[in-house]
């Protein structure tokens, strides 16, 4: 059968995921149906679906991406709306984890589905060869299993198993969706319990409490050696039981040591732990219980982190432990599992195992080494895959310790020998194969990855804080590489050098980097430095270098394009509103958070946000509403959850594109730059008809209001006065033109005065200390 | 001087701005449907209509370009009646009352139709484009925002929490009262909208409860004592009243709720504006000859709790006959339309109760009262 568009969803199953699913469909903008139950008492029939929404959007982090998203969710329940099931494309059964109810529900689904629409279940748990018992040859064509992760919104991997009857068709279908239209990455898995991340991630998990009990280690030093030395997230392994809920660990255990092979390791290490059950007893869950291994405990001075003492059982305030140092704390793996005492001897015990355990499953449940260590990275948050760790470890030693401890050695790991189950060659990355040979790791069409660039080739133009890449068919990409991507001089310089270049020999710039956060803003420390000894000629010049270098990009003879992914805040905000375009990944939290730090905007931010509220459909006319729609966000230093709401908040123009998936943000920049290039002309100057003071006083107005409420403090009161007086145009009368020039040269003005004040100073220095902002 | 008479009442429904029923309902088309509700249940002869007077205190968007010639066309009513829009804010169609009052006296007209309206949700509070004068905001409060009026006039007569909430309690209680035995039904125009029919007010919150309020936020100023539940909510509404000689009213039969003996405004301090009522209804009352013991009915706006609790106080009102189906803090407080609203209830009430006097009064934003005394009709 060939590939079908998804145009309709079906979601059965309300509860968390089936939910957060329904959310993420939703937030691709295609209309989903949202069925569960019927109530056993209550007169709404569809009250579990409504509630599951209702919960939704009020839950932090949000699942909804805009409310415009919740809107696309129809709710009903599975008596009277099955039939709807006609109107889907794709049918995801997210029900509680028994095969008689799924069964069940896979007849009552046969009878009402049309031929060729997907029916997928999100069982993390059950074979798929046992879900498909009793149905049609028809059915099993439509059939599989789509394994989410929790928050679905957030986790990007989908595991996919297929049967032996699946369609490759209808499992195209289904795989191109999750990807491009709901942001996955497509885990090929077998259909072996677990699939691939659960079962490595249940297996060092059990490890790590085992460890940690049988050497007597504190949960916090245990999570300090399992966390960022081994690149796992801050949550380690008790941190992260916290999170999922600890009363999930005896169903897991319960499924896996049911279902995997009598010879598998898992076997030799599944147990449980007094003190585990008895907290599970007693209702310390975790973070969604009284309490977990760690908790919050509120007393008279506020709010205290404590922890659980493993033997004794009772809980203690947390302590900092004494952690791996040196290269072990750094990413140096054979540094830490080599280091001598306790924290060697725990790193080698979760590590050392884990890793040969996840070797273990090639092809048992992953065809390649590639598919293991991108479920574990982007199931599990690791920084590095088992095969990239066992890499940086080497697989000799890991072999060789294990043959010393009398631990079978993977087939994997012999295949592998003195190799590295990764290299490069001729610009190409490559894996290394069961069959012994090298081959190259092959992106999905549209996946474009700097890193990869990088790896081929050398930068156009390069310094201490930027680089400039040839990303392919006359596109250059603009990267940012300091510290959180800070901004400073560095890049406006290297800006300013890549605007001739591009201009003779290229044709368009895609601004973009493969970080996490787009960019932090400006490099606040730097400024500091210069702050504490009076430089001001300093801070001006970068304040005037900035403007004229973002303006530089605005006016250049080529589309520019912004394509950010994560947090894009401050100075990595501006430098997008001066892109003709922007191509956003849907996970962009931006903002202009200046005042926070006691400063306002100074590189051109306010004039482009101006420009862009004017622009904007239903603004009301006059020189108002503009200014105070920019004043409101920008004083409240609001940043977007998402790209679709960094629209609402007019960071992004209604044209600017939204990318689901993270890995084809580049290509989808790239193309939307090569879109532009034929009969590009830069945009003309605005000019501006500002409210002057009658404007700065009723902004001020509002202002107050604010802090008489007590959500502005004294000093907010300062720093938004001086917003209002750039955004309200200064001196400027209601009947004079304002040009960008004018506004910038305000901006800066007010910007150096700020600068000096103390109480500014202070804000700085207080968020480059703790990372969060001084209320003075 | 000619008797005038207030010869007909009607309203909308009156709904939370923004989230209520009315919220998707252009302001012009709200007033229209209202008068054409009141042309209804009246009987006037349009025809005879000297002038549609609408009050509103933010008259721009879809309240703009002199809504009421607008409200006028949409509402059918012949070309020859005349339409003029009102602002003295919140006192905006009490105003278009007194108008009339005055036209009729110097020999302008027989018939008038007072309206007021005011779509919250569709044009802000303060308007699209605000723009204070900077050398009067720095002499003078009168740019100042209403609650913080409320809370200096709880300031000024130690009008603490518990009896802000107390009177919003009661207020509440009256308005659910009221709707429930279906007394409010008769002034109330169905509206049409898109999401089909509107009938009943959306603002009354019948459960609310003294420890309900107690719990709530100050709404204006972190160590204030007004709340959202002491002030009355930002409201979509429309209102009208039909103003005539009482020559031409039983000329024509039409039902004669109450006279108009007398009006007034006056000015008052910025910074307390709440305080309004209190010399406007003492200068009505005198020229009407009575004092606040004759008076049998009394509709005494509730901007806030506090500056109710104020007037009451100083005014000498008896609680007992001041908002007798609830105020503005249940009801509402669609700004323009509210002075049409409390002269038509007090005239119905004043029929429907019996008695002899009526008062109608409320504060202005800016400083000002505006009031007017209503006489029973034999």
């Amino acid at each position: 059968m060939s590939e079908q568009a998804i145009r309709k969803v079906c979601v059965i199953g309300a509860g968390t995921m089936g939910a957060g699913i329904a959310a993420q469909v939703a937030n691709a903008g295609v209309p989903v149906l949202l069925l569960d139950i019927v109530p056993k008492d209550g007169s709404n029939r569809n009250a579990i679906a409504e509630g599951a929404v209702a919960k939704m959007l009020k839950t932090e982090p949000a699942p909804f991406m805009s409310k415009a998203a919740a809107r696309l969710v129809e709710t009903g329940n599975i008596e009277d709306h099955l039939e709807k099931v006609a109107e889907c494309d794709w049918v995801i059964e997210a029900v509680i984890e028994r095969l008689d109810i799924k069964q069940g529900l896979y007849a009552k689904l046969e009878a009402v589905k049309r031929p060729g629409t997907a029916v997928s279940s999100n069982t993390s748990t059950i074979p798929l060869a046992n879900l498909v018992e009793g149905r049609s040859d028809a059915f099993r064509r439509d059939f599989l299993i789509t394994h989410f992760f929790n928050p679905p919104r957030y986790m990007r991997l989908l595991e996919i198993v297929t049967g032996p009857a699946t369609d490759a068709g209808v499992a195209a279908a289904v795989e191109r969706f999750a990807d491009v239209a709901m942001g996955k990455t497509v885990v090929h898995a077998k259909d072996t319990p677990g699939f691939i991340a659960n079962r490595i991630g249940t297996y060092w998990i059990q490890l790590g409490l085992n460890a940690a009990f049988d050497m007597g280690l504190s949960v916090e030093l245990a999570d300090a050696v399992a966390g960022p030395p081994m690149g796992v997230p801050k949550t380690g392994i008790f941190g992260l039981v916290d999170l999922v809920g600890i009363d999930l660990m005896p169903h897991l255990q319960e499924s896996l040591t049911a279902t995997l092979p009598d010879d598998d390791q898992y076997h030799a290490i599944a147990q449980s732990h007094p003190l585990i059950d008895k907290m599970i007893a007693e209702g310390f869950t975790g973070r969604k219980g009284k309490g977990g291994f760690y908790r919050l405990a509120r007393d008279t001075d506020g709010r205290r982190k404590e922890a659980i003492d493993l033997a004794a059982g009772e809980y203690r305030p947390a302590i900092k432990p004494l952690g791996p140092t040196g290269p072990a704390a750094r990413g140096d793996l054979r540094a830490l599992v080599e280091t001598k005492g306790v924290i060697g001897d725990y790193a080698w015990a979760v590590l050392g195992d884990t890793l040969a355990y996840a070797a273990g499953l090639v092809p048992s449940a992953a065809a390649d080494v590639v598919a293991i260590d991108d479920a574990m990275k982007l199931g599990y948050n690791w920084k590095a895959g088992p095969f990239e760790m066992i890499d940086r470890l080497g697989a000799k030693y890991l072999a060789g310790r294990l043959e010393a401890e009398g631990k079978p050695v993977p087939q994997m790991l012999r295949i592998a020998g003195e190799r590295t189950f990764y290299r490069v060659e001729n610009g190409q990355r490559r894996f290394l194969g069961l069959d012994g040979e090298y081959h190259d790791v092959v992106r999905p069409e549209g996946v474009l990855r700097l890193a990869d660039i990088k790896l081929a080739s050398k930068p156009l133009l390069k310094n201490a804080s930027a680089a400039l890449w040839d990303v392919g068919d006359g596109v250059v990409a603009l990267e940012f590489t300091g510290k959180m991507n800070a901004l400073d001089g560095d890049v406006m310089k290297l800006i300013l050098q890549a605007i001739p270049l591009i201009q003779s020999q290229y044709k368009a710039l895609v601004i973009y980097n493969d970080a996490d956060s787009f960019s932090a803003g400006a490099n606040l420390g730097l400024a500091l430095f210069a702050l504490n000894i009076a430089a001001w000629g300093e801070i001006e010049k970068l304040v005037a270098g900035g403007q004229m270098a973002y303006k530089g990009l605005k006016y250049a003879p080529f589309p520019v394009v912004g394509a950010p992914a994560g947090l894009a805040v401050g100075g990595g905000c501006e430098i997008l509103l001066h892109c003709d375009a922007i191509q956003a990944h849907a996970e962009l939290y931006t903002g202009l958070v200046e005042c926070g730090v006691g400063l306002i905007p100074g590189w051109g931010g306010n004039g482009e946000m101006i420009e862009r509220a004017r622009n904007a459909k239903m603004m009301p006319k006059g020189p108002m509403p503009s200014v105070a729609k920019v004043f409101e966000t920008v004083s409240t230093a609001t940043v977007s959850k998402s790209a679709a709401e960094a629209k609402e908040l007019l960071f992004l123009r209604p044209e600017d594109g939204i990318t689901m998936n993270r890995d084809r943000l580049l290509h989808d920049a790239k193309q939307k730059a090569l879109s532009m290039v034929e009969g590009y002309t830069p945009p003309e100057a605005p000019t501006f008809r500002l409210p002057g003071e009658s404007g700065h006083v009723a902004l001020n107005m509002a202002a107050e209001g604010f802090r008489k409420r007590g959500l502005a403090t004294d000093y907010d009161m300062v720093v938004s006065d001086a917003l209002a007086r750039v955004l309200s145009g200064g001196e400027a009368d209601l009947v004079d033109t304002v040009s960008e020039q004018d506004l910038l040269g305000l901006e800066r003005e007010t910007f150096m005065r700020l600068v000096r004040e103390p109480r500014s100073i202070a804000r700085v220095e207080h968020m480059l200390g703790t990372g969060k902002p001084l209320r003075n | 001087m000619q008797s005038v008479v207030i010869a007909g009442y009607a309203r909308s429904p009156f709904h939370l701005a923004g989230k209520g029923a009315l919220a998707r309902v252009r302001p012009d088309d709200l007033a229209a449907q209202v008068i054409r509700g009141l042309i209804g249940k009246t009987g006037v002869d349009p025809a005879d209509v000297e002038d549609l007077i609408v009050g509103c205190a933010f008259p721009e968007g879809e309240q703009g370009l002199n809504v009421a010639r607008l409200i006028g066309l949409l509402a059918d009513l012949p070309l020859s009646v005349g339409g003029m829009t009102v602002n003295r804010f919140c006192g905006s169609s009490m105003s278009a009352v007194q108008i009339a009052m005055g036209q009729i006296a110097v020999g302008a007209g027989d018939v008038f139709i007072c309206a007021g309206v005011e779509s919250m949700s569709r044009v802000p509070m303060m308007g699209f484009n605000p723009l204070p004068n900077p050398e009067l905001a720095k002499k003078s409060a009168v740019y100042m925002g209403m609650g913080e009026t409320a809370e200096n006039v709880a300031e000024k007569y130690q009008i603490g929490r518990a009896d802000q909430e107390a009177l919003a309690v009661e207020s509440q209680k009256r308005a659910a009262a009221a709707r429930a035995a279906g007394k409010l039904a008769d002034e109330i125009v169905p509206i049409e909208t898109r999401g089909g029919t509107v009938s009943e007010d959306g603002t009354i919150r019948p459960d609310t409860t003294a420890d309900a309020l107690a719990g709530l936020k100050p709404a204006f100023d972190a160590k204030g004592s007004v709340t959202a539940g002491t002030s009355s909510p930002l409201t979509d509404g429309a209102s009208a009243v039909l103003v005539a000689t009482e020559d031409y009213a039983r000329k024509h039969n039409l039902p004669i709720l109450a006279r108009i003996k007398s009006v007034s405004i006056s000015g008052c301090a910025p910074e307390t504006m709440g305080l309004g009522p209190i010399e406007a209804s003492r200068k009505a009352m005198e020229r009407a000859g009575i004092t606040a013991a004759d008076l049998d009915v009394v509709e005494l706006n509730e901007a806030f709790a506090s500056q109710a609790l104020a007037c009451i106080k100083d005014i000498g009102l008896d609680p007992a006959k001041t908002n007798i189906d609830g105020g503005a803090i249940a009801i509402g407080h669609p700004l323009g339309a509210t002075g049409a609203r409390i002269v038509g209830k007090a005239a119905s009430l004043l029929k429907r109760e019996g008695g002899r006097y009526a008062l109608a009064t409320q504060c202005i934003g800016g400083g000002q009262g505006i009031a007017t005394i209503l006489e029973a009709v034999e």
